[in-house]
């Protein structure tokens, strides 16, 4: 085999052990790069084995032979990432080695095309902590419409606004009664690294759904990500909250009756095509009374 | 065929930029070709893109590796490199905003072509802060040096069914664009760099770090500032108000607490419990929820932190303070704290002036005020009570003292002209509140009338109802709103059962068979005098005038100074605060607190006392402690309080209002601690820190790229890395980093 | 040696679970399974198999059994699954994942025609659909064939001069649901034959790396002379792996190109998987009758064999190609490959036969009529269809 030049003393700088380090390809402001920064945090010493399909995800890692992971990773194909993380976390646990195995996907490969697989690496509750960082869109191809587009957004798709729905992910896994599913908000921190402290210490499957800003995607400020997230956490538009066992509901913060429009008017892909934020009010109301509903009817109890 | 190549930024539209101009041509009939690299990066990065222009069918599908022209669209992107391979004719176009001559020495022989794309383009609104949007801007700048006319580019811009804004930027940059051909030669065309050797999967070097530098996509950086907390910019006393509560929210260490208050005021437990706190009506977090309780927290940091070992003097210069009120103390504390010897001199049998003397028990307990006298005395201080200092004496004490400081407070009460002063009915509140203090009063089931707004009519009020009054009343010619005393007191006199009379003039005291009779007159609030409150004037209407049936009136109208002290002919007005009478035969002798301020605040007091020792300090020897100005206020608009939880303020325990009005145990009992609830520490959590910063590590964990380093004095930012995407800023909830253009 | 009656399946199922406990002794084995006819009984033997270390995951796609293997494999397990035509269609983005990626997987292609239309029959169609996939593809005539071709596959898989997965194929029904008898090796032999599988690349927390990121032209491009250099030493470990074969079992496998009475023949017939069992005994009636006949059993499709190709081919006539598969537009598969291999080396006359296509018998009759036709030849024509008159 070949050889290239090796590594510079600084190329093996102090960054080397972060699990996202810098010179990764990520946009200024993405909310994926700041996920990735908890996901170390929480983690800590207890480094993971990311596993990432096709996606931003994979593309950040950088170009051959660098790697702007600073743990092992794994590209998969689009569709498969649950079913390659299915084999490593196997075989971690063939050798009795107890290393947290994580599914790294976006949107397009959790709602769409690899929902397929991720239901089934859940039936069969298989050891891993599955995180979708959801920006709403398939980012990596310019922008198009996902099922986890929210009706009237426009795409490169979707030019006069998303007609449908967004997919309600947390639901369908809930219904696969996994140990565990939780929304992560990256403006809600200690929440964030507590659920994946949490999920660590769970064997079976774990699922994390996180509304990742997309600055580029969004045509929103890069230093705005963190703000629009809150602000769709206050308005009620990306609830914050946990499910135990699939059927044990927890919210973890409440809205505040912050208007729907404070997180619209920042973002070009709601005021371009004029969004009527009612559309996006009667999802909240229709959002949070399943969702108060399932809190009422199956609250979490103390142990969870 | 003409080429050109253009260097932009991914998200920048350098692409776009390359389309219309082959657009512009291809709608004047030429074969055209527009292309960009394609790759990982993602917005901000560095890229490329190609025009080719020909009369002929384009064939050539590789990039351009000698352009006719080069463009750079983005200022940070400008170097040697993006000449390399131009043809010598060929014209370098940038986006800056400097002039062609600006590169002389970069691009020597070549024709380079200047234009501020980025101004114009964000004065048309196009794209975002972080990515302004240049391209259809950078047209109009290229077309007039390819001599293409405006209404070409016009006609492009629209087929491509770009907006107004856009043909307004393209216009205004083909007027703005500078050209000029530079001196000296043009540099030779570079070759092409060797290939390296590339790496095989299996290779060891697998894995290493990135390559790439992602801060050269950076067009902002972040950059830190520090402001003036509005708490510390309010108190009187120089309390670093900010620093303190820093202490005690990061650590609950309150004997660090303390000795930062120490820095600046000796007498916190006192402050802690009578100061107006002015630093919470200046804090910004009222703009939010509630001020923070920062009274309440400063006298639990007094009551619960380990206050240090006072210091022997170190000093010769002996001096002389006259006044062991709050300011005398202060100067006496500070300059000891200097190593001067001081003597305190006291007219009263006990140290602390109008502490002692006019604030009652329940407000401030005694052994609270002894603790902080205790505390200044022990630094070697020499005290005289019992002696007081007329004119002739501070002239004798000027020649045995290296200096001297007068702060004997304001001893002369102000009047109310009642026509008919009833001797044994009317009585200045202070002089109630002495005899209170010694014993000497009792008015069981007497009806009290209390004359004025401030902290003594509160005072001599709630003692009134204390030693046994049947009711007491208070009179006030303006509204509560406008009351100088404060609040907290105000609610407490009410909740004793005390009644509080608004826009009430006391004008006559009459006695019939049934006792005094004191006949007032209804004020209505006007315009605003000098204080800024509205000055109160009389009801002229029939109805305006009543009578109030009394056995005592105590007046609590303020006092003034007594200058008599002073060499004759002085006078001090609020300008002249704290100046130094030199000229004298003997040593300087200076003044301050109220007999010169005015200002009627223990707190105001503390910090011309330190300022008078400073000023000492200063003449004695040269050495100048004045700190220099700080920057600016930090105002609500550079804080994110968005960020914040709402979080309610803190209350202190109290004493039953049924158990305070026989008593004079302490009505405030402080904050409390819970198993699970430390107030302290609650309410010093929910100080924003305004403008400084307190190493909460927001910015650190909120950095996408994990480019922000901990170090000793704060964090460091990675340029190398650090692609400006500003959450660092957003998240700072302090204001304290900003982006800065590049 | 354990002499057993078993169907080609079971025989498939008992070779990759003994290969994948002997590897109990490094980091086990693991796989993903999937039915599809005509391969299902395989990964049921699978499934029951009571491993010391593996585990054989029940996935719900092929897409998904070949995910597994990956990841699996780059745990440094040995891996391996099995499918058959739509079921290999299906997983075909993963099984270029794994070439490329270079992992010593190995897949039982139970071959069956690629529908529609819906098709359960043989057909080498789906697995040479594979072809460019990176992995190395055995083509076995035999319930016996098949059992050593599985065992060799992983030692020259897992060989670090290799590194490739490899597919073996077999016919679907033909072998996989026929009963025959067939020596099952023991484990404790397996356990000698197979060395403990350690994957290089395998994910590392000492040296962590981003396997399958993105990559520029120039190191693709080396990349794939990689690969094709790894294909390039597959004939070479092949051999020996066949020799320490001999050694530990007793027993001679099929090597990459059986050559029978190619020495002196003017006319050589190519085939592969069971077609060859029949083809062999039409050319030895033949012989018998002095005709100066031979054939070719292609066993290695990939690498392709090239140079021993020609030397088999040096002193030959003409050459006739079974083909039991057909890439539309062009013709049969392994005469595209034989005709390349020869071109500019040779004369010959090369013509194609695409035969039992969508599973119908290949009989000696029409081997027989095809032997007849090729002697007739004065020139190759295009491929002739031999069940349906076109």
């Amino acid at each position: 085999m070949s050889t290239a030049p090796t590594p510079t003393k600084e190329q093996l700088s102090d960054y080397c052990h972060n699990l996202l380090r810098p010179g990764n390809t990520n946009c200024a402001g993405c909310g994926m790069s700041m996920g990735l920064q908890w996901l170390d945090e929480a983690l800590g010493e207890d480094r993971p084995t990311l596993v990432i399909p096709a996606c931003c995800g994979i593309v950040t890692a950088g170009a051959f032979p660098t790697s702007a992971y600073g743990v092992p990773t794994v590209a998969a194909t689009f569709a498969s990432a649950p079913a390659v993380a299915t084999g490593v976390s196997v075989v971690y646990r063939l050798n009795n080695e107890d290393r947290p195995t994580v599914c790294w996907t976006g949107d397009g490969g959790t709602y769409d095309i690899g929902v397929a697989t991720l239901s089934a690496a859940a039936e069969r509750n298989e050891d891993m902590i599955y995180v979708c960082y959801d920006n709403e869109i398939y980012g990596n191809t310019g922008g198009q419409r996902s099922s986890a587009t929210p009706e009237g957004v426009v795409t490169s798709t979707t030019e006069k606004g998303k007609a449908e729905r967004k997919k309600d992910m947390m639901a369908i896994m809930a219904g696969h009664r996994i140990p565990y599913a939780a929304t992560l908000s990256l403006a809600h921190r200690e929440d964030f690294l507590r659920k994946v402290r949490r999920a660590r210490s769970l064997r079976g499957f774990k699922f994390f759904l996180i509304l990742s800003p997309c600055p580029t995607g969004w045509k929103s400020e890069a230093e705005d990500s963190v703000d629009l997230i809150r602000l769709a956490v206050r308005s009620g538009l990306f609830p914050v909250y946990e499910v135990f066992g699939g059927v044990r509901y927890r919210v973890n913060v409440q809205p505040d009756g912050t208007p729907v429009e404070e997180y619209m008017k920042r973002q070009r892909r709601y005021t371009k095509g004029k969004t009527d934020a009612a559309v996006l009010r009667r999802f909240i109301e229709d959002q949070w009374h399943y969702l108060n509903g399932m809190v009422r009817a199956f609250p979490a109890g103390p142990n969870d | 065929m003409m080429e050109m190549t253009i260097f932009g930024r991914g998200g920048q539209g350098g692409v776009t930029l390359a389309k219309l101009i082959a657009t512009t041509y291809f709608r004047e009939g030429k074969y055209v070709q527009a292309f960009g690299v394609y790759a990982a990066e993602r917005s901000g990065a560095p890229l490329q893109a190609f025009v080719r222009i020909d009369d002929e069918e384009i064939t050539n599908h590789n990039q351009i590796r000698e352009p006719d022209h080069v463009v750079v669209i983005d200022r940070t992107l400008i170097g040697r490199h993006i000449a390399s391979g131009l043809k010598p004719a060929g014209w370098i176009i940038l986006n800056t905003p400097d002039a062609p001559a600006a590169f002389a020495e970069m691009f020597p022989g070549r024709q380079v072509a200047t234009v501020d794309a980025t101004e114009i383009a964000v004065a048309n609104g196009l794209g975002t802060k972080a990515v302004p949007i240049v391209n259809t801007t950078m047209l109009g700048a290229i077309a007039r040096i390819l001599g293409l006319p405006v209404e070409q580019v016009e006609g492009a811009l629209s087929y491509a069914k770009f907006g107004g804004p856009n043909l307004k930027a393209a216009r205004q940059a083909a007027q703005a664009v500078r050209m000029q051909t530079l001196k000296g030669r043009a540099a030779a065309v570079a070759p092409g760099a060797p290939k390296g050797p590339v790496a095989g999967i299996l290779d060891d070097v697998v894995g290493g770090m990135p390559t790439i530098r992602t801060g050269s996509w950076a067009s902002r950086r972040p950059e830190r500032q520090r402001f003036t907390p509005p708490c510390n910019h309010g108190c009187p006393a120089g309390n670093d108000v900010r620093g303190f509560l820093e202490a005690v929210a990061r650590d609950q260490d309150y004997t660090k607490a303390l000795e930062i208050i120490l820095q600046t005021s000796p007498l916190p437990g006192i402050c802690g419990r009578v100061c107006p706190a002015p630093c919470m009506e200046a804090c910004n977090r009222s703009d939010y929820d509630e001020a923070v309780n920062i009274r309440e927290v400063e006298r639990y940091i007094a009551d619960h932190g380990r206050w240090p070992e006072a210091t022997p003097p170190t000093r010769k210069e002996r001096i002389a303070v006259v006044g062991s009120g709050p300011a005398g103390l202060s100067a006496t504390y500070h300059l000891a704290r200097l190593g001067y010897p001081v003597t305190l001199i006291e007219a009263g049998d006990e140290l602390g002036g109008v502490l002692r003397t006019g604030i009652p028990t329940y407000r401030l307990p005694r052994d609270v005020l002894g603790r902080e006298i205790n505390h200044i005395v022990r630094h070697g201080v020499e005290v005289q009570t019992g002696r007081r200092v007329g004119r002739a004496d501070l002239l004798e004490l000027s020649h045995s003292f290296a200096a001297v400081f007068v702060a004997t407070g304001q001893q002369e009460n102000r009047a109310l002209n009642l026509q008919n002063l009833e001797p044994g009915v009317v009585e200045q509140g202070i002089d109630f509140l002495d005899r209170v203090r010694k014993g000497q009063e009792s008015l069981k089931g007497a009806h009290v009338v209390v004359v004025g707004g401030g902290n003594t009519a509160m005072d001599a009020a709630r003692s009134a109802r204390r030693i046994g009054a049947a009711s007491v009343r208070i009179l006030y010619r303006r509204t509560r709103q406008e009351m100088p005393a404060i609040a907290e007191e105000v609610e407490e006199a009410i909740e004793e059962g005390i009644e509080l009379q608004e826009l009430v003039l006391p004008v006559r005291l009459t006695k019939d068979s049934l006792g005094a009779v004191l006949t007032c007159q209804r004020m209505k609030l006007g315009e605003p005098d000098e204080s800024g409150r509205r000055r109160p004037v009389p009801d002229e209407s029939e109805d305006a005038w009543f009578d109030v049936r009394c056995d005592r009136v105590l007046l609590a109208l303020g006092q003034v100074s007594d200058l008599t002290i002073l060499p004759e002919g002085s006078a001090v007005h609020e300008k002249d605060k704290e100046s130094a009478l030199l000229g004298w035969t003997g040593a300087p002798v200076f003044t301050g607190g109220d007999l010169v301020t005015n200002e009627g605040t223990v707190t105001a007091a503390i910090g011309s006392g330190r300022r008078a020792a400073w000023h000492i300090h200063r003449t004695l020897t040269g050495e100048d402690l004045f700190p220099e100005e700080g920057p600016p206020v930090a105002e609500p608009r550079i804080l994110h309080m968005h960020i914040f939880e709402h979080a309610p303020r803190e209350r202190p325990a109290m004493l039953r209002p049924e158990d305070r009005r026989t008593s004079f145990r302490e009505v405030r009992l402080g904050f409390i601690d819970e198993p699970a609830h430390h107030a302290a520490l609650l309410e010093a959590q929910r100080c924003f820190s305004c403008g400084v910063c307190n190493e909460c590590d927001r910015c650190l964990t909120h950095c996408p790229e994990g480019i922000l380093l901990r170090e000793r004095d704060g964090y460091r930012f990675d340029y190398d890395y650090c692609k400006g995407c500003g959450v660092c800023s957003t998240q700072c909830p302090r204001g304290v980093i900003y982006m800065a253009e590049l | 040696m354990a002499r057993a009656l078993v169907t080609g399946n079971h025989a498939a199922g008992y070779a990759l679970s003994v290969a994948g406990e002997a590897n109990r002794q490094a980091r086990g084995c693991a796989a993903g399974a999937y039915p599809i006819t005509p391969q299902t009984e395989i990964i049921e033997y699978l499934r029951s198999f009571a491993f010391t270390k593996g585990y054989i995951v029940p996935v719900e796609s092929e897409h998904s059994a070949m995910g597994v293997c990956i990841g699996a494999s780059l745990a440094g397990a040995r891996a391996m699954t099995a499918s058959s035509a739509n079921g290999l269609a299906y997983m075909n983005e993963n099984v270029f994942a794994a070439g490329y990626y270079r992992l010593p997987i190995i897949m039982i292609a139970v071959n069956r025609t690629l529908g529609p239309p819906w098709n359960i029959w043989v057909d080498q169609g789906d697995s040479l659909s594979l072809r460019d996939a990176a992995w190395m593809q055995f083509y076995t005539e035999s319930h016996q064939d098949l059992v050593d071709t599985i065992l060799v596959a992983f030692r020259v898989a897992e060989d670090h001069r290799v590194l490739l997965p490899a597919l073996v194929a077999l016919d679907g029904f033909v072998v996989s649901h026929t009963q025959m008898v067939v020596d099952l090796p023991e484990q404790q032999l397996v356990d000698r034959y197979l060395p403990p599988c350690h994957v290089p690349h395998q994910v590392s927390y000492e040296h962590p790396v981003t396997v399958g990121g993105l990559t520029w032209p120039r190191e693709t491009e080396h990349h794939r002379i990689e690969v094709q250099r790894a294909m390039e030493q597959v004939p070479q470990v092949l051999s020996e792996a066949t020799e320490e074969f001999v050694k530990v079992f007793g027993r001679r496998p099929h090597t990459a190109l059986s050559c029978e009475y190619t020495e002196d023949a003017e006319v050589v017939l190519i085939a592969c998987n069971t077609m060859v069992r029949t083809l062999r005994n039409v050319v030895k009636e033949r012989r018998a009758k002095g005709e100066k006949i031979g054939l070719i059993k292609e066993k290695l499709f990939r690498p392709f064999p090239r140079a021993e190709l020609r030397a088999a081919l040096k002193n030959v006539k003409k050459v006739g190609v079974l083909d039991r598969n057909h890439s539309p537009g062009s013709g049969g598969i392994f005469w595209q490959e034989v005709t390349t291999s020869l071109q500019g080396h040779s004369d010959v006359l090369v013509q194609d036969y695409l035969v039992g296509l969508g599973g119908g018998d290949v009989t000696p009759a029409i081997i027989n009529d095809i032997i007849d036709d090729l002697y007739r030849r004065k020139q190759a024509a295009e491929p002739v269809w031999k069940e349906v008159v076109a």
